[in-house]
């Protein structure tokens, strides 16, 4: 056994603040007749100047093993005092604050009384301290990549910001080119600006950015590693043209075959070659295989032989690649609540009623109506109902507010009256979300130029119905509302395949399906574990201008804390597990919050990643057989110190 | 040179650790072929007598199982130890309690009333519990005293190894007997069976998974157990995580979950309490009523956390408020 | 009855509870000197064995203090200790042991008054309760 551990007590008086209220003296003179007390020093302010001077001219030269500091809160100097030690080369493990102002001179009437709390906390200090156990600073080489999941306009913005500060990035999205979903939309609201102008820049800066390499018509198909070390596997699936094809779309003409298009949502066709919109990012074409003869039944080959540049290849396949990163930006967007579920919409049963995104596609002028809004038999339509939080704010639809459909739900009259100043437009809404001097002005500006709001108390009793080849549109203490064209403004949920990639990054999801946040407001760009950020909708409903600076912010965070040529800095108090004691049972994997720990199948144990560990400590409350210890509030240490409150 | 002397001895016992040894089948022709058993009362007629005759710490080593909870007991633990160089508790009820340590929640009052008085099939009309001295025909008798309290064996003498398990299987037994005699023993004090949870060995642990989240306590009684699937995962409280390996899993491959017979590894100072521990951090429910909900379904935490260690437990025996 | 003082032991979680404790110093808020603090990172590293250990030690009451749910700095863990010190309680009623002894609250780093109300609360509950003799075993009856 090695020799016993040499304390030194350091008293402060804290100017009055101790000094009034607790007796030092005696206290002093208490602690000399403890065993292994070398030495007890009184000063009237530590923390000053003079003070830390004094403290490490005290400990120079001698060999103290352990430091106990009576004083102020250790969330005041502990560090100080950590540091001073550090010079005389004590672990910062070995100094323990005994907290007797906030806890005891400044809370504690009776000196008597106080003095006896006082001697119990340094006695609970000295016995934890014979506990400690060395901690250290440590560092870990980071990869300074970043991974962008999403080609929308907020994966795109963090894109050109981290390529700006000279990161490598990738971007990968599951379709053929980047541009999201405000790619769909021709005019955006308030301010009526031309998306396609607005995003083409962006999307030309992105295929040329040189740090920015364009993965799409691909997905994601592995995450391993962790923050700052991660290692993503991606499947390029097959386009069967190839990278040098330009678009010029000359195969188009030639193509037999024509099928619905989803980029028009059903309401427009495409061949079977094709490219998302002219302008796609990148320009190659891509074939759908299910529907283009040569796959079908061998019988085309049209493509092939009028193609300038040899770009077509039905040869081509799947491709699965790995990369290195340091941290992951989900910047996957979000997916319109389907209007199918509520009958009493009457969509998808009655002709002519659309929603929010079937309307923008169908004004857009690179849509399937060349931005001309008809009805199916063709015909202007003179009046329209546009019906606010369809199928949200109700338990059995979407529970929330999407925060943005009323914006484009007033749009929509807007872009009708632009057509036809004489159409009538009817909005239906329950309250209207639109804040800010922008959008308010923009509700002004289209009640006063025609738009008629109606409110209406309960949007959930809203039906639509056919009424002699028109549409009724009705609702709770409503005159109905006759029309022939109806929008309903519907809510956003979480993309497609959220859940999945959820589990892959092993992330939580919020109750909604939307990635969740570290903190809704210290972190809301955060993922619940490190080194996964969360960009635009992916973290919940919310409007352009907010997904790009979130996009931004999600990126501007995990650049801020890679940075090429520096370490980073781990949490020094983390867990660990002893693996001859660790019987592999994994209890601690189900309750760290962080996913730190991992089970080695071959081995049969669990280990710690220091690198992601935040040091909570519950891991090793949990282990039932021991093995896992938090460092620095070891159970050797709490029961030691429970031992010093009642021995003093 | 003489043979060893080693001694097998029962306190507060139900027979089965006396059955463990006579379980080594052939090899207990070895080891009563190295030994000389000088008391096993169970199976040879030695007295105490015999045993009090004899020099201080010449027996090798005491094997004494039981709890203890009469002035017999103790009294011949005591003796047992000045007699012997190696005094090793064998079994549950002599490590931590055992069975009848669970007594410890009620009292000798409550014992006595229900034994003798009370239960079903008792007729005891005159009302006649044991007493410690009684007077029948000009002759006095006397029976020991039963102790309001069971003790674990440690608390009345110095022990120097313990072997869990309620009973101790073949393998350690063995292994213990063969340790003694070839003086190839750890150091005093050491639990002569691994410092590893039983999960290490057990066979279901792969089909635990990464996210165990109890919604609904099940109970052997009421359910069907998949045998394949581990208990935790089913919902059945298995004391797996919390207990010493080495048995060799005799429940589990009857499908029937650990009830932690074997003990608390090293590092853990109260074997009940550490499996509340990991409890708290498996079951689901994120406010009180919802995590009152799953907790309902625990109808005896101390005889599920405490089956065998009562009186090892940090909380001790039934405490009634009373002033110091 | 009156004239016994309850020693009660009370874990802190640093963020919270530790920090409203601080707080309640800063305002000069008095609190029997009986009550004394052990600090944790999280009420989610609250080991029932503490707990016990405080009893066995000399404890009449223990505390276990953490951030409200919803605010715990490593998301779940006081939810963790909620579920721990329950099915304590209910394990202490077991052993004749007074669940009121031990107390489970939330302090978050602004509730200084909090702090000073539920202390002064528990050193009143414990002092009508009385002394926890928790020795485990009834020392005259080993000789």
């Amino acid at each position: 056994m090695s020799r016993p551990k040499k304390s030194a007590v350091f008293l402060c008086k804290c100017g009055p603040n101790i000094a009034d209220f607790v007796d030092l003296e005696e206290v002093a003179g208490w602690a000399e007749k403890i065993d292994g007390v070398e030495m007890i020093e009184t000063h009237n302010l530590f923390c000053s100047p003079d003070g830390m001077n004094a403290f490490r001219e005290m400990l120079k030269g001698k060999s103290i093993d352990n430091v106990i500091v009576a004083a102020c809160s250790p969330k005041m100097h502990e560090k100080t005092f950590q540091n001073l030690a550090g010079e005389t080369g004590i672990n910062m493990s070995r100094v323990q604050i005994a907290n007797i102002r906030e806890h005891c001179a400044w809370v504690t009437k009776d000196k008597t009384e106080a003095t006896t709390k006082a001697r119990a906390l340094i006695s609970a200090a000295l016995c934890r301290a014979e506990h400690a156990e060395e901690l250290e600073h440590r560092t870990m080489k980071v990869n300074t990549d970043i991974l962008i999941i999403g080609g929308g306009v907020s994966g795109m913005e963090a894109a050109l910001t981290a390529a700006q500060a000279g990161r490598k990035v990738y971007i990968v999205d599951r379709e053929v080119s980047l541009g999201g979903t405000v790619i769909k939309t021709e005019e955006v609201a308030p301010n009526m600006e031309c998306s396609p102008c607005m995003l083409a820049p962006r999307l030309s800066l992105v295929k040329d950015n040189p740090d920015i390499e364009v993965i799409t018509n691909a997905e994601v198909t592995d995450i391993l590693g962790f923050y700052g070390n991660f290692t993503a596997k991606i499947r390029k699936k097959a386009r069967y043209v190839k990278d040098n094809c330009i678009g010029c779309e000359v195969c188009f003409a030639v193509c037999p075959v024509e099928i619905d298009s989803p980029f028009h949502l059903g309401m427009g066709k495409w061949k079977a070659v094709h490219t998302l919109f002219p302008g796609s990012v990148p320009a190659a074409a891509v074939i759908d295989r299910d529907a283009c003869r040569h796959f079908v039944d061998q019988s085309c080959d049209e493509c092939r032989k009028v193609c300038p540049f040899e770009s077509i290849d039905f040869e081509q396949k799947d491709e699965d690649v790995e990369i290195s990163v340091g941290a992951i930006v989900v910047a996957t967007g979000f997916d319109q609540d389907d209007m199918s579920a509520y009958p009493r919409l009457g969509y998808g049963r009655i002709d002519n009623v659309f929603t929010l995104s079937e309307f923008e596609r169908m004004a857009s002028s690179n849509g399937p109506c060349s931005g001309e809004v008809r009805l199916k038999n063709g015909e202007k339509p003179g009046a329209v109902a546009v019906v606010h939080c369809a199928g949200s704010l109700m338990d059995d639809g979407i529970p929330y507010c999407s925060g943005i459909c009323c914006l484009s739900a007033v749009k929509t009259g807007v872009l009708m009256r632009a057509q036809n100043p004489d159409v009538k437009v009817y909005n239906i809404h329950n309250d209207l979300v639109l804040d800010g001097p922008d959008r308010s002005r923009f509700f002004s500006k289209a009640k006063k130029e025609g738009t008629v709001f109606i409110k209406c108390r309960d949007t959930g009793t809203v039906s639509v119905s056919e009424n002699n080849g028109r549409i009724s549109v009705t609702a709770d203490g409503l005159e109905p509302v006759d029309v022939d064209m109806v929008v309903l403004a519907n809510g956003m949920r979480p993309s497609v395949g959220t859940r999945e990639l959820a589990e892959m990054l092993n992330v939580e999801v919020d109750q909604d399906g939307f990635f969740k946040a570290d903190h809704d407001m210290l972190n809301s760009t955060g993922a619940s574990v490190d080194g996964i950020h969360l960009a635009g909708c992916a973290a919940g409903p919310c409007d352009i201008a907010t997904s790009i600076t979130r996009g931004r912010a999600a990126v501007g965070d995990a650049i801020s804390r890679l940075m090429p040529g520096r370490e980073i800095e781990l949490e020094i108090m983390t867990a660990c597990i002893d693996s001859e004691v660790c019987a592999g049972c994994k209890l601690c994997i189900s309750v760290c919050p962080y996913k730190a720990i991992t089970y080695d199948s071959e081995k049969q144990v669990c280990s710690v990643n220091e690198a992601i560990c935040h040091g909570c400590g519950t891991c090793a409350a949990t282990c039932a057989s021991g093995a896992a210890r938090a460092k620095h509030f070891t159970d050797e240490q709490i029961y030691a110190e429970i031992r010093g409150l009642f021995v003093s | 040179m003489d043979k060893p002397k080693v001694v097998f001895y029962w306190c507060a016992s139900c027979g089965g650790c006396e059955e463990a040894v006579v379980d080594l089948e052939e090899a207990i022709l070895d080891v009563t072929a190295a030994v000389d058993i000088v008391l096993w009362p169970v199976a040879l007629d030695f007295k105490y007598q015999d045993v009090e005759a004899m020099d201080d710490g010449s027996i090798a080593v005491s094997f004494i199982n039981g709890a203890i909870r009469t002035e017999e007991q103790e009294h011949v633990a005591r003796l047992l130890r000045k007699k012997s160089g190696l005094v090793v508790a064998f079994g549950s009820c002599a490590v931590s309690g055992g069975i009848p340590a669970l007594a410890n929640l009620t009292s000798r009052e409550a014992v006595f009333e229900r034994s003798y008085l009370t239960s079903p099939s008792t007729d005891n009309t005159e009302g006649i519990t044991p007493v410690t001295r009684s007077d029948v025909d000009g002759h006095t008798i006397s029976l020991p005293r039963f102790y309001d309290t069971v003790f674990k064996l440690d608390d009345v003498v110095d022990v120097d190894y313990y072997l869990p398990g309620c009973a101790p299987v073949p393998d350690l037994i063995i292994g213990a007997v063969k340790a003694v005699l070839e003086n190839n023993l750890p150091e005093k004090g050491s639990v002569l069976a691994p410092n590893r949870s039983l999960c290490s060995s057990c066979d279901r642990n792969e089909s635990k998974p990464e996210d165990v989240c109890i919604s609904e306590i099940r109970r052997v009684v009421d359910t069907k157990i998949d045998p394949d699937i581990c208990f935790l995962a089913q919902g059945v409280i298995c004391m797996g995580p919390a207990t010493r390996d080495g048995c060799g899993q005799a429940c589990i491959k009857g499908n029937m979950p650990c009830t932690g017979c074997f003990g608390p590894t090293d590092n853990c100072e109260d074997q009940g309490a550490k499996m509340i521990a990991a409890m708290g951090g498996i079951m689901e429910g994120n406010d009180e009523q919802s995590i009152r909900r799953v907790l309902d379904g625990i109808v005896d935490p101390a005889g599920t956390f405490y089956r065998y260690g009562m009186s090892a437990s940090l909380a001790g025996s039934m405490r009634r408020e009373k002033q110091k | 009855m009156s004239d016994f003082d309850p020693r009660i032991i009370a874990f802190v979680c640093n963020w919270c509870s530790y920090a409203g404790a601080d707080k309640a110093g800063g305002e000069r808020l008095d609190y029997p000197a009986n009550v004394k603090l052990i600090r944790v990172m999280c009420s989610g590293r609250v080991d029932p064995q503490f707990v016990l250990s405080a009893f066995r030690q000399g404890a009449d009451g223990v505390m276990v203090l953490g951030c409200h749910p919803g605010d715990c700095h490593y998301r779940s863990g006081n939810v963790k200790a909620m579920k721990r010190m329950m099915l304590l309680e209910m394990l202490l009623r077991q052993f004749g042991i007074d669940a009121e002894r031990l107390k489970l609250d939330w302090v978050a780093a602004g509730e200084s008054e909090k702090f000073q109300r539920i202390t002064k609360q528990m050193v009143e509950k414990v002092r009508e309760l009385g002394p926890l003799s928790l020795d485990g075993y009834v020392k005259s009856e080993v000789a």
